[in-house]
């Protein structure tokens, strides 16, 4: 390319030894399309292939610093790239950039969908538990009662009374039975009555669902310990939840003047709308059920509390208030026992 | 007189070399206008073609040209070849000619740096790594011979105030008026 011919050589004596290079280029050339021929017939499986990825693999640190050097600089880059782009680039880029998105967010439920899944395993795994696992297809459908509809139904070997229960804790128990599907009665329902105890004390009552949504702790007495904060679990005595199975958290404790027992309000640890998959025990173990020993600590604890009811009725006269209550609580922890054959007709409004 | 010192010239080759080898292994990537990136092979080819040229130029020009295509994902000797020959052409006048030259020197380098790059992404084309020759001409080329250009404005700068004997490669501070314009090479 010997744009400026009028110029003379810098110097004559540099040149000597030089020549033209026409030799050199000749080979160089040959050697170049040799190689080009070669590189373009075998592509990167082919011996250059394997030469390029050696020197990329020895000259990716420097690679690797450039880029970190020249990171401030690249959002310049960007706005000319941006510039220059056509509109095809662009569109193509969007439409990308929404398959993208709409990528991430699949995965990102698949991601939730496995955590649950996978906590509803250790949950299994922790308990022992004989279930089924099933996903929630429906809320209610009416506005008058708490439940969801589950996919699973008699031809998964579901029936009614079954407990059902989410990986953070219990969600309620079967009432209604299809062939494909179930009906769940939620423990915030009005009717819903499951036994439980709290934790720490081992306080044993009965926890009620309302129509207000809220969960009350009932049938513990002034006597015993309750804190809020306390974790309450169910207490295996009716037969149906195994023993020990999270329920929810107390949030309130309010002593009534007169009254035997606290008024407790329960925030439950399963919310069914953050719950998708759920377990359907099927079955309890020996192990799983509650002990002569509990039922006896149970029918002690309403014994003593018949008593202090009865020396109160001398005293006053608001027994009667008082004796129901009692009766109440002897009477669902008789019906504890009567329910350990899972019968339909307790689980579905008296609970365990 | 100044007496040019063959292995002071070789070892001022290699650094030259090897801060090209940095910018186009670190910087060219990064820096990019369109889908153009700054070609340093041609840079380096051009500053020993233009103060050595001949055999040295060529020899420069290929191996410079063959670790750009070990560095891209282009096929392997193409710009090889196209700086061998650059080299070539760019060498048959004489020796360090960038000295005091700088707009002579980058408009020289300009036209070859259009061309090469011209050629390079035409026959990228007809090797079927790109589609059209619109995008070929206007995203690529274009954009790559700029940036090219502007690479090697700065270099061009620096051998344009250097003058002496030797090859002129030198990066050790030979400044205008420092040393005879005689090399002494193949005394």
């Amino acid at each position: 390319m010997p744009l400026r011919s009028n110029r003379a050589p810098a110097s004559g004596l540099g040149n000597n030894n030089q020549g033209t290079g026409g030799r050199e280029l000749v080979v160089c050339l040959v050697i170049s399309i040799a190689l080009f021929t070669v590189g373009v017939r075998t592509g990167d499986s082919g011996p250059l292939g394997a030469v390029r990825g050696a020197f990329q693999t020895i000259t990716a640190p420097v690679r690797l610093v450039g880029s970190a050097i020249s990171m401030p600089f690249q959002g310049l880059g960007n706005i000319f790239s941006n510039l220059t782009a056509d509109q095809a680039t662009l569109s193509e880029l969007q439409a990308e950039n929404d398959e993208l998105r709409s990528r991430n967010a699949e995965l990102e439920e698949a991601e939730q969908t496995a955590t649950r899944l996978q906590g509803l395993l250790d949950l299994q795994n922790t308990y022992d538990l004989q279930s089924t696992a099933a996903h929630i297809i429906s809320g209610s459908s009416d506005s008058w009662s708490s439940t969801v509809t589950i996919d699973k139904g008699t031809s998964s070997g579901l029936s009614v009374g079954m407990a059902v229960t989410s990986s953070s804790g219990v969600i309620g128990q079967t009432v209604a039975c299809g062939a494909t599907s179930s009906t769940v009665l939620l423990v915030t329902d009005e009717s819903s009555s499951i036994s439980a105890m709290v934790q720490s004390s081992r306080a044993q009552g009965m926890l009620n669902g309302s129509a207000a949504g809220e969960v009350r702790l009932d049938m513990i007495r002034t006597d015993q310990t309750v804190e809020v904060g306390d974790i309450v679990v169910t207490s295996g005595l009716g037969g149906v939840f195994p023993k020990g199975l999270p329920l929810g958290k107390v949030t309130s404790v309010e002593k009534n003047p007169g009254s035997m027992y606290y008024t407790i309000v329960v925030e439950p640890y399963a919310h069914t709308e953050n719950a998708e998959e759920v377990l359907v025990i099927t079955s309890l173990t020996d192990s799983q059920v509650a002990t002569s020993e509990d039922v006896a600590a149970a029918d002690s604890q309403e014994t003593s509390s018949s008593s202090t009811s009865t020396s109160e009725d001398s005293a006053t006269d608001s027994s009667s208030a008082s004796g129901s209550g009692s009766s109440s609580g002897a009477g669902s922890s008789d019906n504890t026992s009567s329910t350990k054959s899972t019968t339909s007709s307790n689980a579905t409004k008296t609970g365990n | 007189m100044r007496v040019a010192d063959k292995n002071r010239d070789r070892r001022d080759t290699l650094i030259l070399a090897l801060v090209c080898m940095v910018c186009q292994l670190a910087l060219a990537p990064n820096i990019g206008i369109g889908n153009g990136r700054a070609n340093f092979a041609l840079v380096f080819t051009a500053c020993v073609a233009f103060n050595a040229g001949g055999r040295r130029g060529v020899l420069a020009g290929f191996f410079a040209g063959l670790v750009f295509d070990l560095s891209t994902t282009g096929p392997v000797g193409l710009m090889a070849g196209c700086c061998a020959a650059t080299a070539y052409l760019m060498g048959q006048e004489g020796r360090n000619r960038m000295a005091g030259e700088l707009a002579a020197s980058m408009a020289e380098f300009s036209i070859a740096a259009l061309i090469v790059s011209l050629i390079y992404h035409l026959a990228m084309l007809m090797v079927g790594q790109s589609s059209s020759l619109l995008d070929v001409i206007l995203l690529r080329t274009l954009p790559t011979a700029f940036l090219t250009i502007i690479a090697f404005l700065p270099f061009a700068w620096y051998y344009s105030r250097s003058v002496g004997g030797g090859s002129g490669l030198s990066l050790g501070g030979r400044r205008r008026g420092g040393g005879s314009h005689l090399s002494t090479r193949g005394l």
